[in-house]
């Protein structure tokens, strides 16, 4: 397996400033969207400290006995999650139950008002099926390499995709101008 | 499918919606300036030399997790393993059989022959 990180992370454990750099443009800007669909403004702390997690590894990282990009995900995935926890609880329901009457007339502000109402609804799913729906459907991940990232099987990836796609479907339902067919 | 699109269609039109959010000016400098940072102030010795290998074993049997979370996963199960391995042997001993293999027999077979003869 061809890991196309290797040299680079060797790199940065070298003390190599490029190799460092170029890392982060490859994967700091992926890290970054997707933690901040899963923790909001916290996101570029959990990204900065992911990447610190890297620099300690960088000099000992052993290529073959897991893909770099695999691994950069989990660190960052539970590092969400560890946030998440620390977090006072929300009531997931109130997530998707806003902002129904506000929709603006403008076609390009009712466009970003549902793009609002969207992430809301995903914010209000449970942290795993959000990272599953976030890892296959917005970086479009395959599932054997986010059940990988998740560290869970492709079953379960599978089980915590199927049931985050119906609470959207669920919360979304009223969003049919995307849909087409539904009502 | 009647028309109707599955749930995996509808979440993937749903998440397409969503703006790819580029990241703020600065940042993918600000990380590099923390590799920098981290660089200069990298420890030296023993003590960090030990210090980097357990938070390089923790990252290994729980990437990301918070520091304390490995070790604390650690001790748990030492304390159960030091609990089972003081009540197993004092329960088996309870129920230890009236005979064992180890111990000399009781009866011989050679008494039994001579009282034959």
């Amino acid at each position: 397996m061809h890991d196309p990180d290797a040299e680079d992370v060797a790199g940065a454990g070298r003390g190599d400033r490029a190799a460092t750099a170029r890392l982060i443009a490859r994967h700091a800007p992926k890290l970054l969207s997707v933690a901040r669909r899963m923790l909001g403004g916290e996101a570029e702390d959990a990204v900065q400290e992911v990447f610190l997690r890297l620099w300690t590894h960088a000099a000992h990282w052993q290529p073959g006995r897991a893909k770099f990009e695999t691994w950069l995900y989990r660190v960052m995935l539970n590092q969400c999650y560890d946030r998440l926890r620390r977090r006072p609880t929300q009531p997931l329901e109130a997530a998707s139950d806003v902002a129904d009457d506000t929709v603006p007339a403008d076609t390009r502000l009712e466009a970003n008002a549902q793009a609002q109402e969207i992430a809301r609804a995903l914010e209000g799913l449970p942290e795993r099926q959000r990272a599953a729906i976030l890892l296959c459907h917005f970086q479009e991940y395959g599932n054997v390499e986010a059940a990988e990232m998740m560290g869970i099987s492709v079953e379960a990836l599978e089980s915590l995709l199927a049931r985050g796609r119906r609470t959207l479907r669920t919360r979304l339902a009223h969003l049919n101008d995307f849909t087409g067919e539904r009502t | 499918m009647s028309g109707e699109i599955s749930d995996r269609d509808f979440t993937d039109r749903m998440v397409k919606r969503l703006p790819q959010e580029a990241p703020p000016p600065g940042f993918e400098a600000a990380l590099l300036a923390a590799y920098d940072a981290w660089r200069e102030a990298r420890p030296h010795g023993a003590g960090a030399a030990w210090k980097a290998g357990f938070a390089r074993f923790a990252d290994l049997v729980w990437p990301g997790a918070p520091r304390w979370a490995p070790g604390a996963a650690l001790a748990a199960a030492l304390l159960v393993g030091a609990g089972l391995g003081t009540v197993l042997p004092a329960a088996a001993e309870d129920a230890a059989p009236a005979f064992s293999l180890e111990q000399p027999a009781a009866f011989s077979l050679s008494s039994d022959q001579q009282e034959d003869s």
